[in-house]
């Protein structure tokens, strides 16, 4: 999949030759945070054109890969290993009167767990 | 039934739907603030942070949370790291014993032990809203789930950055659920340090844990799996 360097050649017409190369260039290796090497690895894909004197080129980035990456546990191997992420955004909403049982996140110390929604929760539920 | 008690420095709420509290649980919490406070200064873990009680001869349970923590720190790139702060394993402590308590109820029940959730059966979860105390920013169907929140509003800022030490900027709060609370805590705590333009996409990667990311702008951001309740009908 690596492979230095593979070359193709397609000649359209006398006037016009079309030459593709595939490249794979490699970064240099760079300690990511304090737990190892990365290295990332672009596969390019190098297209000249050329119609009598004038000659186009285009690069475009095919392919990208990261052959070394730190793998300390079976778990970060598999974290790693995890596809590409996607998230579903929204717009922060307030929803004030929720039917819920239970609040998370927002009563860590007694004052503010007095002032809490949950407090409040419990409080409605001895009526 | 419920009941509210201050231990390990935190209210916790112990809830049974059909049944009584069984009052064991509040003993296992008296019982890890004993052996893992830092502000006591006899137990186990201050004695460990002072050099006077090696590792290898702590008690297991020490020992175990200690491991684990090493564990979290490797997932997390550093950014959960005991070591950081001293040797203080109290941001794996609270979830870790709210596991084991969870072990100890009947049937259908629930604790929230300063804001981080761990149920069996089902029960509907608020999130708190960063900035309006009476209203919630989500509703979770959280079935045999932990649920942790690690933001800024909690108790002031005191999540830092391990690496820069200095406080995580673009972000109000991440939720973390899964199947571990301690896990579930940790992975909060980690991508809420690791700020806002690299939180969402981190807990994109766990395998078996879900999140919701606040970001200082108002944008959410959450996993594809993430357990939202579904919509309430509309009030008859």
């Amino acid at each position: 999949m690596l492979a230095a360097m593979t070359a193709a050649a397609t000649i359209a017409t006398t006037a016009k030759r079309t030459v593709t190369v595939t490249k794979t260039v490699s970064g240099r290796q760079a300690v990511a945070d304090r737990w190892g090497y990365v290295e990332v690895t672009l596969v390019v894909k190098k297209t000249t054109t050329t119609v009598g004197t004038h000659k186009k080129v285009t690069r475009k980035i095919t392919g990208v890969n990261v052959p070394v990456y730190p793998n300390h546990t079976d778990r970060s191997i598999f974290i790693n290993e995890q596809a590409i992420p996607w998230l579903k955004q929204e717009v922060l909403a307030a929803q004030f009167n929720p039917n819920i049982e239970l609040v998370g996140g927002a009563t860590a110390t007694s004052y503010a767990f007095q002032q809490s929604l949950q407090a409040a929760l419990l409080a409605a539920r001895k009526v | 039934m419920h009941r509210v008690e201050h231990v390990m420095g935190m209210p916790i709420v112990v809830e049974v739907r059909d049944g009584e509290v069984p009052g064991a649980v509040f003993d296992w919490f008296r019982h890890v603030d004993e052996t893992f406070s830092t502000y006591r200064d006899d137990s186990e873990v201050s004695r460990i942070r002072r050099g006077e009680l090696a590792l290898a001869d702590a008690s297991d349970d020490v020992r175990t949370v200690y491991a684990r923590c090493a564990e979290l720190c490797e997932e997390t790139s550093g950014f959960f790291d005991v070591d950081a702060v001293g040797g203080d394993p109290s941001g794996y402590v609270k979830g870790w014993a709210v596991e084991r308590a969870a072990e100890m109820l009947p049937g259908e029940s629930a604790i929230n032990a300063g804001g981080d959730i761990r149920t069996k059966g089902t029960w509907r979860v608020g999130v708190q809203h960063p900035f309006e105390r009476q209203a919630v920013a989500k509703v979770v169907e959280a079935t045999d789930l932990a649920v942790a929140t690690s933001g800024a509003y909690e108790r002031g800022e005191h999540v830092l950055d391990p690496h820069s030490g200095s406080a995580p900027t673009g972000i109000l709060s991440v939720t973390v659920t899964g199947p571990d609370l301690g896990t579930a805590d940790a992975y909060a705590t980690a991508a809420f340090a690791m700020g806002g333009h690299r939180a969402g996409n981190w807990t994109a990667r766990l395998p078996g844990y879900e999140a919701m990311t606040i970001l200082a702008d108002g944008r959410v951001l959450l996993t594809p799996g993430f357990p939202q309740a579904p919509p309430e009908p509309p009030a008859a």
